[in-house]
């Protein structure tokens, strides 16, 4: 066995000297590079793919049993959706490259639609268009994932069709392009790198606007306002789906880089890292100190909150900066989920604050952190405060959220509103009680459990 | 002993003809109490309450003795001592406690006889609990109920229990161990009780590292105030923003008394009263035998403003207190009545350990 694998590496020590060789007829610098970087995007596109995965166990995790396999289907059908959708229109509206006006340009791409790419990357090119739109998709495909916690345990089936539509084609694209596409906000140098605004906020918005107009699920507020704790059924399915997103997330990251080059994507990826430790360990931290236990749910969304806030920065900010983003995550996420509870505004996957309140806080904080020599390095804005004592970084961040907030709350509410009254969002009370496994499937995520708890009901 | 409504009350419990008169005085005596709540010391109000309660419960064994005989069993064959576990046995009973009980008779060498004892005092038992019931006295939710055998039995086959517990310090034994410790005979012969409480501290001094396990029993509860001196109210349910009294305040403290108190061989069972002895052993500081003290009535007081209600005809209470309904000097009494149990509870873990290393 060992004598064998010497052998063959031995042989292919001798094959590569020989290739070296023959470099001169082969390829070019440029195509090996342009080839490396179309590897890596596409390695980061599965690896943003299967951050749905990350979704799945984490909105069934932290959502009953009798709705499990609904939670996990929908997820997979709207993908598939969302991929057509994309496809057909909304890439187009995020980077569609037909001739139209600069004034117009600047809110919306247009063209491209139904897009057709060429088979292989042009020469100069960088990478193929096809691995830039894969890894776009999957962008799109994660925000609609992400709104899909406002819509938890009580929205209809077909609501989730519809909504995917609007979202991948009139929401997501819009911000998309105003940030990444060349839109207004590129120009006045917005620094997002790989989407706290984009992604994040705007998939948090989107549940935002959902779960205030379906109203919290039945049994989560009590007639004097207090709240009523309605756990998740599994916390290993969302202890495991953070850590698929965690991984998932070098994808998101370092992938964003969208090249290979001089390595730039391997600091991205040491930043990203630090974030999520950081918001994990304050998260635990201070539920500890303020509640007196060490929540677990806290502690994983306080993981992810780490790596939404580092999303914007991390290639913007140094090390230690990265530490402090992800601790000031941490912490936040554990008031920002109180908030909201208080408010009354039911969050079952704690959306809004994983990916709302440390979306926000990760764009900022670029206004903040952020080093000039890094900003020139990648292209966008300027430093932040403390590199350059200047609030101008930080303003242009501050108005991205704000603008890019608005547009998504607004539109938001127009769809889902006119939805509401069209076609209605919310199922039965009786449909909800059964458990939207049974009413939009007719067949449970777990089948024994569930028939053996409905018959021990019928029994007491 | 000046109040006469109070040597009434006593009176009517004594001469109660049967159990709705006795419900109907127990009803009188939670009228009574609760509208006394803040004129009396802390102290003297739960003094009254138990004699009230200890009076009331000696009636209803009275009763259930009379029907015995009325039914045909007899009077007791061997004396008997009727002992409180719990609240009752520390005498901290609130206007909602319910009842742990137990029964320990004398030994009988003849095994017919003895049977017909077992009988005769299960039988009792069962009569007595079901009139404490009646008179609104909740069963204890673990058990520990003189008419469940594991705690009903003559002298002899007690003390094999408590060696059992000793010997094999299962959590749940040890935690009968500790229910034990708080025993108090509130009818009958008392010399019984004092028989078994020599054999559980001749025990104790047999296996020393029981300290520890009883330690470890209690830990679960914590005080319920965060590094930050905030408390630790309830986060989700109908008692949102309300403290746990009971088992974040009331528990710990008792805990941590009762271990430092069986440790000395202190026989007492109140607390207050275990610290006075402790205070007395040098156990204790003057300075912080005072503020144990303090405390620790502020956690009975407090608890007798957690939420009551009357629940199919049994009085009951989830020893949750609404923070809101305190004003504001009364929670920064709390926090540092927490903080000092946080201290007790700190130094008991700290010195239980040191013993046994």
């Amino acid at each position: 066995m060992v004598k064998k694998l010497m052998l063959s590496i031995v042989a292919l020590l001798m094959l590569f000297p020989a290739m070296a060789f023959a470099a001169d007829e082969g390829p070019s610098t440029g195509l090996l590079n342009m080839g490396l970087n179309s590897v890596w995007i596409i390695v980061a596109f599965v690896l943003v793919l299967l951050m749905q995965g990350g979704f799945i166990l984490l909105e069934t995790g932290s959502t009953r049993m009798k709705n499990a396999g609904h939670v996990a289907g929908k997820t997979i059908f709207t993908i598939g959706l969302c991929t057509l959708i994309y496809w057909a229109f909304g890439y187009g509206i995020f980077n569609g490259g037909a001739d139209i006006s600069e004034g117009l340009r600047k809110f919306i791409g247009w063209g491209d639609f139904f897009y057709s790419p060429v088979t292989s990357a042009g020469e100069g090119d960088s990478f193929p268009s096809t691995a830039f739109f894969l890894f776009q998709l999957a962008f799109a495909t994660i925000s609609l994932s992400i709104a899909w916690g406002g819509f938890a345990e009580r929205a209809k089936l077909s609501v989730y069709l519809v909504f995917t539509i609007f979202f991948t084609a009139l929401v997501y694209p819009v911000i998309a392009h105003w940030i990444w596409g060349g839109g207004w906000l590129a120009e006045d140098g917005a620094q997002d790198y790989a989407g706290s605004t984009v992604v994040h906020l705007t998939g948090a918005l989107a549940a935002m606007a959902a779960t205030i107009l379906l109203k919290p699920r039945i049994g989560k507020y009590n007639k004097d306002g207090s709240a009523n704790e309605i756990l998740g059924h599994n916390q290993v399915f969302s202890a495991l789906s953070v850590l698929l997103l965690w991984v998932g997330w070098f994808g998101f990251n370092a992938g964003s880089a969208l090249s290979v080059g001089d390595g730039f994507f391997g600091f991205v990826a040491f930043n990203t890292m630090l974030g999520a430790g950081a918001g994990t360990v304050a998260a635990m931290l201070v539920s500890w100190a303020i509640s007196g236990k060490a929540d677990i749910s806290t502690t994983l969304n306080g993981a992810l909150a780490g790596l939404v806030a580092i999303t914007a920065s991390c290639a913007f900010v140094d090390p230690w900066a990265a530490v402090v983003i992800g601790l000031v995550a941490g912490v936040l996420v554990f008031f920002s989920t109180k908030l909201f509870e208080k408010l009354r505004i039911d969050d079952p996957i704690y959306a809004l604050s994983v990916h709302g309140a440390a979306g926000v806080w990760g764009t900022l904080a670029n206004g903040l952190f952020a080093t000039d020599e890094l900003a020139t390095k990648v292209g966008v804005g300027q430093g932040g405060l403390f590199d350059t004592g200047s609030w101008h970084q930080f303003g242009v961040q501050l108005e991205s959220v704000v603008v890019c907030g608005l547009y998504v709350l607004i539109v938001s509410f127009i769809i889902l509103g006119v939805m509401k009254l069209v076609m209605g969002l919310r199922v039965t009370e009786e449909q909800e009680i059964v458990g939207l496994d049974l009413s939009e499937h007719g067949t449970y995520g777990y089948p024994e459990q569930m028939k053996k708890a409905q018959n021990n009901n019928i029994q007491a | 002993m000046s109040d006469p409504q109070r040597l009434q009350l006593l009176r009517s419990i004594n001469e109660a003809a049967d159990a709705d008169a006795l419900r109907s005085s127990r009803d009188h005596v939670n009228d009574r109490m609760a509208s006394k709540r803040s004129e009396l010391p802390i102290d003297q109000f739960y003094t009254e309450l138990n004699e009230a309660y200890d009076a009331i419960i000696i009636r209803a064994i009275s009763l259930a003795e009379a029907h015995m005989a009325r039914v045909g069993m007899g009077s007791p064959p061997v004396p008997y001592a009727y002992l409180l576990f719990g609240s009752g046995g520390r005498g901290e009973q609130t206007l909602s406690s319910d009842q742990d009980s137990g029964l320990v008779y004398e030994n009988e060498p003849n095994a017919e006889k003895a049977e017909a004892n077992r009988n005769y005092f299960a039988q009792l038992s069962k009569q007595v609990v079901i009139v404490l019931e009646r008179l609104g006295f909740p069963r204890c939710e673990g058990n520990v109920l003189s008419d469940n055998p594991s705690w009903s039995m003559c002298l002899s086959s007690w003390n094999k229990q408590l060696d059992d517990w000793f010997e094999q310090p299962s959590w749940e034994a040890v935690r009968y161990l500790l229910i034990v410790a708080d025993g108090r005979s509130v009818h009958g012969t008392s010399s019984l009780l004092d028989r078994m409480k020599d054999h559980f501290f001749a025990n104790m001094a047999k296996h020393p590292n029981i300290v520890g396990r009883m330690l470890e029993n209690t830990m679960r509860h914590k005080v319920l105030v965060g590094i930050f001196g905030q408390l630790l109210k309830e986060r989700y349910g109908e008692d949102t923003g309300s403290i746990d009294m009971k088992y974040g305040a009331y528990i710990p403290m008792v805990n941590a008394i009762r271990l430092l108190a069986i440790q000395q061989g202190i026989r007492s069972t109140s607390t207050l009263e275990r610290m006075k002895a402790l205070h007395a052993a040098n156990v204790l500081s003057e300075e912080d035998a005072q503020s144990y003290g303090q405390a620790f009535q502020l956690f009975l007081q407090l608890r007798l403003m957690t939420t009551e209600k009357l629940e199919r005809g049994m009085y009951a209470n989830n020893g949750k207190l609404a923070v809101r309904s305190l004003t504001r000097e009364m929670i920064e009494q709390l926090k540092k009545g927490l903080r000092i149990g946080k201290r007790l509870q700190r130094r008991i873990i700290k010195e239980t350990s040191v013993r046994l290393k």
